[in-house]
């Protein structure tokens, strides 16, 4: 049997590994796969370009260490959110593996997304897939080295704009682009430009399949999420068997045969290279190429499409289908909750914080009224969108006084603002040596905007 | 000496098995302990050294791979010998 590519064995990074020339196909399912890559891969090189008020409007800005996202700012403090949303990302995983199988691998996973787009430029470049194949095998000349200059050159460039993509998810779109083209790339900014070029030219050009096959977590343990009712691609060997080539119009019952004409377009389009007809394998990516190249086939032969398609191992075997899962419901049950309180405290969150820290090094000091003073260090975090005038206030013992070097506490939008605050007491009213007191920060011009923060008041104790 | 393992682990592939799970560990590890500490608190000694935020971050990411991928080797090495000692007592 004539399998895909036993031409040029090429010693790749995994052992006997053989070069896959995956052949175009066209279907229903293709043109689905291409809006995906269109949309994701627009979507990752347009959002840099976005504005939101005066600034980009996704951007992780390290030097401010302030993370924006359209109109919502966060702030290392609100690292939970973020936490959360991975979590959240990582149970949506599981869930949609358990109902569809593996279609994050064929239609989302940058890996699949950029290895097809560097497909579709060695397509345009190169030739089909005979072409290609018998391109790689002609010795080298002019023609041969200049299609192969064309591609590299082609493939670096985009790789270079998709490295200069990812840091401008770091450092502001314009700004990048100006040191740039000004040539005032700072080393680091230059590195990762590079550093993130070169995985992606790597990834996405040479080592394709073997991500998914040596290097993915995902595809490891996938297996541990699929059930008999999990959506996988699928080959119908009652249907199918015996396969084997015939004329057309014959009759192949007539000869003994199946519906396979034994063509190998499906082992052709896979871009893992395997079979599909070999059954389940977890090679396959889900990305159903085999699936449109079957049904072009047997539209041809006019036989009914479905001989290769999405089924479910219970409808294979003509068991019913079940839908409503306990593992489906778990996944989505805690799925719903951690929406619901990311919600809720997002919400409630308050763009205000407050931190204290006494002075450390006198524990304190006597007034020349006798009262006992202690000095603290209070930072006022804005994390709201705009300026706020505060007042501060201070309890927990009796006749507690509160001395502040300025007037009226104003702090600007995103920004921390540092001031001195005196604490003084009658040592009579302090029960112990130590007592714990509570600052309270209100903003003038909103009830909501409040928060308080505790810290230790000491005196000379009693004795 | 014939090799005791059943086959021989490419040179390559050992050392993408060390230095991949490290890459994505040494990731969360950055995130995480970036989003606990800025690097501008953390100049030792107060030192006045005058380094870009990216160029802290971006050192704290390869000390953290360089931490994670030296654990990575020894799982690497441990497994390799392991089985090496396995394959000889079987023998
Ligand atoms: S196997 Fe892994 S790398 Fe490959 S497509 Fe699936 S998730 Fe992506
Ligand atoms: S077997 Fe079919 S669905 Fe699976 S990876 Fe190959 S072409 Fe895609």
């Amino acid at each position: 049997m004539s399998t895909q590519a036993t031409e040029n064995p090429d010693k790749a990074l995994y052992a006997a590994h053989k070069k896959i020339y995956p052949r175009e196909v066209t279907g229903k399912f293709s043109r689905l796969r291409v809006i995906a890559f269109i949309s994701l891969l627009g979507i990752y090189y347009v959002m840099p370009l976005l504005r939101w008020d005066d600034r980009q409007a996704l951007l992780f800005d390290l030097p401010a260490r302030k993370f924006y996202l359209f109109g919502l700012t966060l702030w290392p403090q609100d690292f939970i959110y973020l936490a959360a949303l991975l979590i959240m990302a990582g149970l949506a995983l599981f869930f949609f593996t358990a109902l569809f199988g593996r279609i994050w691998c064929g239609y989302a996973c940058p890996q699949t997304v950029w290895t097809e787009a560097y497909l579709w430029m060695e397509r345009k470049i190169e030739g089909n897939r005979s072409r290609r194949m018998k391109l790689d095998k002609a010795p080298n000349s002019a023609a041969k080295i200049r299609t192969k200059v064309v591609k590299h050159t082609v493939w670096i460039l985009f790789s270079l704009w998709t490295g200069f993509t990812f840091v401008a998810y770091f450092t502001p779109i314009d700004e990048l682009a100006n040191k740039l083209l000004t040539g005032n790339l700072g080393p680091w900014e230059t590195f990762w430009i590079l550093f993130y070029s070169f995985a992606t030219y790597g990834n996405a050009g040479f080592m394709r399949e073997q991500v998914c096959l040596y290097m993915c977590p995902y595809a490891r343990f996938q297996s541990a999420m699929f059930d008999s009712d999990t959506l996988i691609v699928a080959y119908h060997p009652e249907r199918g068997e015996p396969r084997g080539s015939r004329r057309r119009g014959s009759d192949p019952r007539e000869q003994g045969l199946g519906d396979c004409i034994d063509c190998n377009v499906c082992v052709q389009v896979c871009p893992t290279g395997i079979d599909i007809r070999d059954g389940l394998q977890y090679e396959c990516i889900a990305c159903s190429a085999c699936i449109d190249g079957c049904d072009e086939i047997m539209d041809k032969m006019n036989y009914p499409r479905g001989l290769i398609r999405y089924t479910t191992e219970n409808s294979t075997l003509g068991q019913p289908q079940n839908l409503l899962r306990p593992r489906i419901m778990v996944y989505a049950a805690i799925l719903l909750i951690l929406l619901g309180s990311l919600l809720t405290h997002m919400l409630y969150r308050i763009p205000l914080e407050l931190d204290v820290i006494r002075d450390r090094n006198t524990l304190y000091r006597e007034t020349r009224e006798g009262l006992i003073e202690n000095v603290y260090t209070l930072k006022i975090l804005n994390m709201d969108s705009k300026s706020h005038q505060y007042i501060l206030s201070a309890d927990g013992i009796d006749g507690l006084k509160l001395v502040l070097d300025e007037p009226v506490i104003e702090v600007p939008a995103g920004t921390v603002h540092q001031l001195i605050a005196r604490i003084q007491a009658d040592e009579f009213n302090m029960e112990n040596r130590s007592e714990t007191i509570t600052f309270r920060l209100q903003a003038r011009d909103a009830n909501h905007l409040l928060t308080s923060e505790e810290a230790r008041f000491v005196g000379p104790g009693k004795n | 000496m014939a090799s005791p393992l059943p086959y021989k682990i490419p040179a390559i592939q050992q050392a993408i098995s060390v230095l991949w799970p490290s890459f994505m560990t040494a990731i969360a590890a950055t995130g995480l302990f970036f989003s606990a500490f800025d690097p501008q608190d953390l100049v030792p000694f107060d030192l006045d050294i005058d380094i870009s935020p990216l160029a802290a971050y971006s050192i704290g990411f390869f000390i953290f791979w360089l931490l994670a991928s030296i654990s990575s080797i020894g799982t690497l090495y441990f497994t390799i010998s392991n089985c090496r000692f396995i394959s000889k007592q079987n023998r």
